[in-house]
């Protein structure tokens, strides 16, 4: 019982890192139906940003968890401001000039600044893993043969707290309004004045932000990263986001959370060489089964 | 569809540039050297390099290894992937001035690429590939300067049964040919000595997330767990070994034996890992601190198998001199003529498989966020 | 026949002709090499230009095809002894199988959508090459013969000599030109026939395709199972020359090389791709002193072609209006 509930644990943990990404590939899916390939790089630049201001800043292991906390706050925005800029110029070069063109025009352009923004990455950094210092404590809390660990426990309350805050934006503000008004029909959206353009920037700025936040938790949790891990981690939230019902942001939420599960469990219990097949598994079932997902909607069929 | 001039210009560019691009020939003499140079196990791998590059240095210092040549070294990078290893070792073979090679790192390398080597007739030495399939090919262009897997294996399932008392093991390999030799040699070894082995499992190298496999472990309650593979994975491994609250202490083989494990694992985490390496503590050997100067004040720390690829290096050398003309058939005659070669890891003679008669194997343990050499098993 | 196609038929010949007499010319085994392997990525692009180029069918996990065509032979090889001459015809079968396999199931599938699926699959296939034990898991397949031929001479009477073809590249080149110029010449008979014209129509305009009597899902298999049957082919040589396979060498960088091969020479057109597998693949060796940067530029490059000419060089004016407008399908 208690492998079950740490296997739990492990699934939510990585799940909620998946949630964080899907938002993003959600988000910009839903307002301008582009599967925008290069978000799992934002999210590994999120993680090397984080990386990069601890080492500018020259953080240690804080034996102080409030100070490590405030650390924490700072890299987190830090690296939402720089990502959700990063997102925005992604989407001025790359995806502006081509946004009336056919989608497969658009899919190769987005893989190309995949391939830009890793190799950017690997030039600066270097190909090896690199490793992120301590700056938490080393607290567990164990529950009998369950450990949590404080970092775990950080992850879920960060991505908790911005994921409401994100709902909370979409549904009751009237940016959220105008952001719903332009995923449904760009041209009225624009009859009625909103800004789309602005709408659009502003929505790779949050999703990218979202993702940024995932590297650096991820960063820490895992202490090492790789200029390679935007890839797998992209790919994996994009399924989770398909899961979800692209377009709709809970539906990312849980659908990161489900994956999640699947992989912890399915490492856990079948094989853990396995792992990465039942993510893609799970993404071709949906795609040619279930396309719009479990809370499906937006897929106005243009096809 | 018309017939397109744009089209024909561009084939004939592309053919002036490429045929333009022709070699030259020059009176040299060359070593090759191949290893994982860029990617994820380049720390390793460049220890390779810099030892071949120190030896050849120094020989060019030294006066001319053959009259009337320069010796130089080739780099070529095999990224620790098989197909490159090969396609290295083509290009090796196909240049006539190369009359040795170095190489390579890993074992699911040096294997294929040994075919190639023995159908080319161009020696290869290899510093650090330890599975012991490779010299069992009947090539007689194959030469290992380290031990094989089939006794490191065995005497780090000793050394775990005997000095660490660890009755119940369980054991995780990356796949490889290095990593699933080694583990299978352990895993033999141990179980002949009546100890227990839980489980074996294998896991995908780049990958991140062990903690489902580590708590399926964990209820286990092994002595120890054995690691079969290199310091990327065993890092993780270990640090979410910690963080699970597993107790039991990590070994692996030499893939771990390196510096950048504990700074990736964290210091606290790796406190108390245990790797078994070949060949014994260079620090410790008087005749090496030449080399540990000269290398540090080039390149830096030593690495895991600097000394090895200059021992190599410096073997195929001495070899050249002795076959005192560019020839790769008096290169591999030489070396397969039963002499002995000195070296800083002490005189290396290599038995008709290629195989070093040097059967050295040290273990290292973490202390204090160092590599610290335990004994000579 | 008319003097404009006269003049092409002697110049493809011509150029037929230089192609065979290169290794004659330069004799340096790493152009040839380079030359050779250039030579398989043009099949690889050939093929895919057909299901990408030619039905419009998004496909970014196509090295898996390739995978399945080099790995089948290097079991069968390893196996049973099968020799390269037998395996081609039975990878081309196996793998036009799969294709046919990986198509039925995205009939339905649309777009980017398309897109995401067979990239799914690709992964999915290069990791079940990874994992289990038959395909010789992370370390791959080794010790797969090289083609041998048998060629008759004379001697005292018609006897016949064996060449085995061994590593060095020479026979390889005129191996894959073969092939190059067999499969270029059936995609452009192919673009020109009934099946042809059918994929044309359904690429553009599914629906419409369907009311005018095209069996849409047929005319979609059917391009599935051709373009991976060349990867089969494709994949089969590369086994046989490099004597071993890895997972690692059929990777999504792979599929994406190739359709930026297809995208970058023009999709569709099957000079265009040639000349776009022929750029891909000498350019690196010629930089390789950037080495480093090469994917960075790749990337580079796949952006700005997009956005400046995503009809690619030899793309026509018909491709240019499909790829810069807003269109419904694709």
């Amino acid at each position: 019982m208690e492998l079950f509930f740490q296997q739990l644990i492990n699934g939510l943990t990585i799940g909620t890192i998946y949630a964080l990404i899907a938002l993003g590939y959600t988000m910009v899916y839903g307002i301008i139906q582009l599967i925008n390939f290069a978000h799992g790089e934002v999210f590994m630049v999120g993680a090397y940003i984080g990386l990069t201001v601890i080492m500018f800043l020259g953080f240690t292991a804080a034996a102080n968890l409030p100070l490590a906390l405030l650390y924490l706050a700072l890299i987190l925005l830090i690296s939402m401001i720089v990502c959700g800029l990063l997102g925005i110029l992604i989407d001025q070069i790359a995806y502006r000039p081509i946004r009336n063109s056919p989608r497969l025009v658009a899919l190769i352009s987005a893989i190309g600044v995949s391939f830009v923004l890793q190799n950017v990455v690997m030039l600066i950094y270097g190909p090896q893993d690199k490793g992120l210092p301590q700056i938490f404590p080393d607290i567990k809390f164990i529950f009998g043969e369950v450990t949590i660990t404080l970092m775990q426990i950080l992850i879920f309350a960060v991505s908790l707290v911005l994921m409401v805050l994100l709902h909370f934006l979409v549904q009751n503000t009237q940016i959220g309004r105008a952001m719903r008004a332009t995923a449904q029909d760009h041209k009225m959206a624009r009859l009625v004045g909103i800004n789309v353009n602005g709408i659009i920037s502003l929505t790779f700025f949050i999703g990218s932000s979202m993702a940024a936040v995932g590297g650096v938790l991820f960063g820490l949790y895992y202490h090492t990263i790789n200029f390679h891990d935007g890839y797998l981690a992209g790919l994996k939230a994009f399924t989770a986001a398909v899961l979800g019902g692209i377009g709709n942001i809970p539906g990312a939420m849980v659908g990161g959370i489900l994956i999640g599960l699947a992989e912890g469990f399915g490492a856990g219990y079948i094989s853990s060489e396995w792992k990465n097949v039942f993510a893609f598994v799970i993404l071709v079932v949906i795609l040619l089964l279930k396309p719009t997902g479990l809370f499906g909607e937006r897929i106005s069929d243009r096809a | 569809m018309h017939v397109d001039p744009r089209k024909m210009s561009w084939l004939g560019i592309l053919f002036v540039v490429f045929v333009a691009g022709c070699g030259q020939q020059e009176p040299v003499i060359k070593i090759g050297v191949s290893g994982p140079f860029t990617g994820d196990q380049a720390n390793v791998g460049l220890t390779v390099l810099r030892g071949a590059k120190l030896a050849v240095n120094q020989a060019n210092l030294n006066g001319e290894v053959l009259p009337g040549y320069k010796l130089e070294l080739v780099p070529i990078d095999d990224q620790h992937n098989p197909t490159q290893a090969v396609s290295a070792a083509k290009k090796f073979i196909s240049d006539p001035q190369i009359l040795g090679v170095v190489g390579h790192l890993n074992s699911s390398c040096t294997k294929p690429a040994s075919q190639i080597y023995y159908n080319g007739r161009l020696a290869q030495i290899t510093p650090a590939s330890t599975n012991p399939d490779i010299s069992k090919q009947g090539y007689d262009t194959f030469f290992r300067i380290c031990a094989t897997d089939d006794l490191q294996g065995p005497k780090a399932a000793q050394f775990a049964f005997n000095e660490l008392a660890a009755r119940k093991v369980f054991i995780i390999d990356d796949k490889t040919t290095y990593g699933k030799g080694i583990t299978d040699e352990f895993k033999k070894a141990f179980a002949a000595m009546g100890g227990q082995v839980l489980g074996h499992q294998g896991i995908t190298q780049g990958d991140k997330d062990f903690t489902p496999l580590l708590t399926n472990v964990r209820t286990l309650s092994p002595d120890l767990i054995f690691y079969g593979g290199l310091y990327p994975e065993a890092s993780l491994i270990i640090k979410q070994a910690k963080d699970l609250n597993i107790k039991a202490p990590v070994m692996g083989g030499d893939g771990i034996y390196d510096v950048t494990l504990i700074n990736l694992s964290t210091p606290q985490a790796a406190e108390g890992t245990y790797a078994t390496m070949i060949g014994t503590d260079i620090r410790s050997l008087p005749q090496a601190q030449e080399f540990v100067k000269a290398y540090e004040s080039e390149f830096g720390d030593i690495g895991s198998y600097s000394a090895y690829s200059y021992d190599a290096a410096n073997i195929l050398i001495q070899a050249i001199k002795m076959a005192q003309i560019p020839d790769r058939e008096k290169v591999i005659s030489v070396l397969r003529g039963g002499g002995t070669f000195p070296g800083i890891l002490g005189q290396t003679k290599f038995d008709e498989n290629g195989d070093t008669e040097n059967e050295i194997v040290s273990v290292f343990r973490v202390r204090d966020g160092k590599w610290e050499h335990v004994r000579t098993v | 026949m008319s003097q404009i196609r006269l003049q092409r038929h002697w110049i493809y010949g011509l150029i037929i002709f230089l192609c065979f007499a290169i290794p004659f010319i330069d004799r340096s085994a790493y152009h040839q090499e380079v030359l050779t392997t250039a030579g398989i990525y043009i099949l690889l692009a050939l093929g895919l230009n057909i299901i990408v180029g030619y039905a419009g069918l998004l496909n970014l996990g196509y090295a898996a095809f390739f995978a399945i065509g080099a790995y089948t032979y290097a079991s069968l090889n390893l196996a049973w002894h099968v020799p390269f001459w037998v395996a081609i015809p039975i990878a081309f079968v196996v793998t036009s199988i799969f294709g046919f396999l990986v198509g039925l199931p995205v009939l339905r599938v649309k777009g980017d959508y398309l897109a995401i699926v067979t990239l799914g699959f690709g992964e999915i296939v290069r990791i079940i090459f990874n994992n289990l034990e038959i395909t010789g898991g992370p370390n791959g397949l080794l010790g797969i013969a090289h083609p041998t031929l048998f060629y008759p001479v004379w001697n005292n009477g018609l006897a016949w000599a064996r060449l085995d073809f061994g590593v060095q590249s020479f026979p390889y080149y005129y191996l894959v030109l073969v092939f190059v110029i067999f499969v270029a010449y059936f995609s452009l008979r192919l673009d020109r026939s009934k099946l042809g014209r059918a994929w044309i129509a359904v690429r553009e305009d599914e629906v419409a395709a369907g009311c005018m009597g095209i069996p849409v899902a047929r005319v979609k298999l059917a391009a599935f199972a051709v373009g991976s049957s060349i990867a089969g082919i494709a994949g089969t040589i590369y086994a046989a020359k490099q004597g071993t396979v890895t997972p690692d060498s059929f990777d999504f960088i792979l599929s994406v090389m190739i359709l930026a091969m297809v995208v970058l020479g023009g999709l569709g057109s099957v000079f265009g791709v040639i000349l776009g597998g022929l750029v891909l693949s000498i350019l690196p060796e010629l930089l390789r002193e950037f080495s480093i940067y090469r994917m960075l530029i790749f990337g580079l490059v796949m952006i700005l072609m997009m956005i400046f000419r995503p009809q690619g060089f030899l793309g026509n004016v018909r491709r240019k209006y499909e790829l810069t407008s807003r269109r419904k399908y694709f």
